[in-house]
């Protein structure tokens, strides 16, 4: 009843797809099937990746749709995992039919190839979790059995009843020791063989002599071992440490959660346009440039390139910062990684994988992922002494208990060896920065170097540029003025022609204002010699003659020649050899919130200043509107530099924030930078950060950020230090037993990890003061 | 007292097939995914 109102409902929708039916073959369902059943009725068991899913009962829909299908056993969706499971008879059904039942319910299902990476991690999980519950349950009853001695006085027990109780407490500890700890046991191992040393080393020793005092006193109670068992303590240290790691991966995974959903956005395969016109569904790898595809409804764009048929509303903002939906017609670009939401639409590729920007962004996060911050390198020079030193002291602590008892002595060591953390000492940085960067990349900025959190916490000086910075790039030619004897058409289009071989702002105006101008489009007007001085403007040559566009003096042209000069807008110039010939006057808007952020910046107590190439009176406007005092006009990028070389003799740390393309060299002599990542190819913006929505604002809250994951990095580090000056010596003076080490070594290392998750969220304190 | 001598071996055997369990459900993916078996109660049951 249901599923007939849906199907109805979506009567509009795309009608089962003819070339599933390539599916129907046992050798492709297998791509993302498995057999499962027995030989009587052998069944498949297939996965299916779904789209449109809404909420819960959407899954419900899906499942009692399918399973009123002929030939289908079972099949259960999973909301979270956008997958569904269908377990189906191959001499009832077959693939093409599922889909397309799912597709007329009014979801969109494809054939989930088994992807390694995503296989090899659940086949890790479940390994891990089954350590951790191995060590768990025997620590329970390895502790019924202890138990009976922790109430009752030596003797009290009879002394067969205490060894058979011994006895089942050594068969429980078995697979803890064989089993739940061999990681700790071959990571260890490895480390030795690589001649390095690790925390897995102590970790090892400890559960290593521990479980031989142990044995050798279960077996032999009147030997030189000594009589006491530490069955109890070795299953509980080694599930304390158990649980610990297990709890720091999924917290760690919880805060790369924004980072994958980011990089894995882009669906596994595409419908691929064959020569004769239909489609086939590939795997991404196989697609070229020049291919045509398919995107439904939903999916993310494969790759760059340009739309071939059909119009849509595309959702950029993870790419671009802008928020609200695009409307992209045919012809136009489509960016890869960003989401189809409105039709089935058709595409010619043109970039593909790494060189997209969105490929970019990936990379750019795996990098900043896997770089190690300076902090984290001086806590790795420092492990390996410390490790040292404390085999030595658990070496130390064993001679000197050695003549109280043999067993004493050994477990004295052995809690030296796990009361140990380092761990907490190397994790603290990176857990810090990771959970930091993550919440930098939901809100739209890209950290390249994980070190630039601690540089930009130092920063006392914030430098701005105006174009494309403060303002936005949207300048428009608001009105211009041309010699007599030249019109308007003539003007815009000559101009246009320099513009369009520039990337430059005020360029892209100039370009936009001749195409809205009918007349200035029906001219053609080619150019020869076509080159852009950076910072001053544009020259040609046309028609044998020099032509320039750009600022008065690149245009040689004089106050006097100009007519109708304005102070209130910018103006570029037009010339050829025989001086002026037009002149724009454009304006620009500044970005909202900008004299907001200034504000709060200024208030950190960080000095201000604007450094632009642009005119005295534009610039001073500028900087009087957004409230910066200190601002030089008309810079070349040298002038620019020689200002930063200044600041940083004086002794200043200097924060460049610029539109990253035309200020690169500027940018990379900064103690740290911010380049805007609007419409600018990423490898192009060498900055330390890039804001992708190219929103000011974020400026404040994200120093504030990074000070607050310093300011917890070295809480985190004074923490790890002050519990291993307090518990080394515990441990030393035999006050804590095995158990409590291994307690308190995990605990430690949580308490860090905890403590950088609240990095996670940029908190709504550092937003409302940075708006405020 | 002697009946601890079957006991004490029995609880172990007891554990040991009480770990097998175990490890049929985790193998099982029975931990994978926690909150839609939860979430399924709520649903319409099936016709």
């Amino acid at each position: 009843m249901e599923s007939h109102l849906l199907s109805d409902t979506h009567s509009d929708e795309p009608q089962a797809n003819p070339a599933w039916s390539i599916l129907d073959t046992p050798e492709q369902w297998m791509r993302f099937s498995q057999t499962v059943g027995d030989e009587a009725q052998p069944l498949v068991e297939s996965s299916l990746l779904l789209d449109g899913l809404r909420c819960a009962a959407c899954s419900g829909t899906v499942e009692r749709g399918l399973s009123g299908l002929p030939g289908i056993v079972s099949a259960r969706v999973s909301m979270s995992k956008k997958r569904a499971v269908v377990v189906w008879s191959a001499e009832l059904t077959q693939p093409s039919t599922i889909l397309a039942a799912i597709q007329k319910m009014g979801y969109s299902a494809n054939p989930a190839s088994h992807n390694e990476s995503q296989l090899n991690a659940t086949q890790k999980n479940r390994a891990a979790f089954w350590r951790w519950l191995v060590a768990g349950f025997c620590m329970m009853q390895v502790m019924m059995y202890a138990s009976p001695s922790y109430f009752t006085k030596t003797g009290e027990i009879e002394t067969d009843i205490q060894l058979l109780l011994n006895w089942a407490a050594w068969l429980l500890s078995l697979p803890v020791m064989l089993f739940s700890s061999r990681s700790f046991f071959s990571n260890a191992w490895h480390d030795l063989k690589a001649k390095q040393i690790s925390m897995d080393l102590p970790v090892a020793l400890g559960i290593g002599i521990t479980f031989v005092v142990s044995s050798a006193a279960t077996f032999d109670p009147s030997g030189w071992w000594g009589d006491v068992v530490y069955f109890d303590s070795l299953t509980m240290f080694v599930f304390f440490l158990l649980s610990a790691r297990l709890i720091e991966v999924k917290l760690h995974s919880k805060t790369l959660g924004a980072m994958e959903a980011l990089v894995s956005r882009i669906p596994e395969n595409t419908e691929r346009q064959n020569a004769d016109g239909s489609y086939t569904r590939v795997i991404n790898s196989q697609l070229s440039v020049g291919d045509i595809v398919r995107v439904n409804t939903g999916e993310a764009f494969p790759a760059d390139g340009l739309l071939l048929s059909g119009q849509t509303k595309v959702d950029e903002s993870l790419l671009t910062g802008e928020s609200t939906p695009i409307h992209k017609n045919q012809g136009e670009h489509v960016v890869a990684g960003s989401y189809n939401l409105g039709a089935t639409v058709t595409m010619r590729l043109e970039t593909l994988g790494e060189s997209t920007q969105y490929g970019q962004i990936v990379q750019l996060i795996n990098q900043a992922a896997i770089e190690k911050p300076r902090l984290s390198q001086l806590a790795d020079r420092v492990a390996r002494p410390f490790l040292f030193f404390i085999l030595l002291s658990a070496v130390l602590s064993a001679v000197l208990l050695w003549e109280q008892g043999h067993g004493l002595a050994l477990m004295t060591a052995a809690a030296v060896l796990i009361v140990t953390c380092p761990c907490a000492l190397s994790l603290a940085t990176p857990a810090a920065m990771l959970a930091s960067a993550s919440a930098f990349v939901k809100r739209g900025i890209l950290i390249r170097h994980l070190q630039a959190i601690e540089s930009i916490d130092q920063i006392d000086t914030v430098i701005f540029d105006k174009t494309g910075t403060l303002t936005d790039n949207h300048i428009a030619v608001k009105s211009l003025s041309v010699k007599d004897g030249l019109s308007e058409a003539q003007a815009l289009a000559m101009a246009s022609a320099l513009a369009s071989q520039s990337m430059h702002p005020i360029a892209m105006a100039v370009t936009y204002a001749a195409k809205q101008n009918p007349l200035a489009n029906a001219l053609s007007i080619t150019l020869e010699q076509v080159e852009e001085q950076v910072g001053a403007g544009m020259q040609g040559r046309f028609e044998q003659r020099p032509l320039k566009l750009g600022s008065a003096a690149f245009c040689a042209v004089h106050s006097d020649q100009v007519q109708a000069r304005d102070e209130r807008y910018q103006q570029v110039y037009l010339a050829d050899d025989s001086g002026w010939l037009a002149t724009f006057n454009l304006q620009e808007a500044i970005k909202a919130n900008t004299a907001q952020a200034i504000a709060a910046l200024q208030q950190a107590q960080l000095d201000v200043e604007l450094l632009s190439g642009d005119q005295w009176h534009t610039v001073k406007n500028t900087a009087a509107l957004v409230g910066i005092k200190v601002f030089q006009a008309a810079c070349s990028p040298n002038d620019k530099l020689q200002r930063l070389q200044g600041l940083k003799l004086q002794g200043k740390k200097v924060l460049m924030v610029g539109d990253g393309l035309n200020d690169g060299p500027i940018l990379a002599s900064a103690h740290v930078s911010i380049a805007m990542g609007k419409g600018v190819p990423l490898t192009l913006a060498h900055a330390d950060y890039v804001l992708l929505n190219g929103d000011i604002s974020e400026i404040p809250a994200l120093i504030k950020h990074a000070k607050k994951t310093m300011r917890i990095i070295k809480q985190n580090i004074a923490w790890a230090v002050i519990y291993n000056a307090v518990c080394i010596p515990l441990a030393f003076f035999a006050w804590l037993s095995p158990w409590q080490a291994g307690l308190g070594m995990a605990t430690s290392s949580l308490i860090v990890v905890l403590n950088a998750l609240r990095l996670s969220q940029f908190s709504h304190s550092s937003v409302n003061s940075s708006k405020a | 007292m002697d009946i601890l001598f079957v006991l004490i071996p029995l609880s172990v055997v007891l554990a040991l097939v009480v770990l097998a369990g175990l490890w049929w459900a985790v193998y099982r993916g029975q931990f994978e995914d926690i909150e839609e078996e939860g979430r399924r109660i709520f649903e319409e049951d099936k016709e």
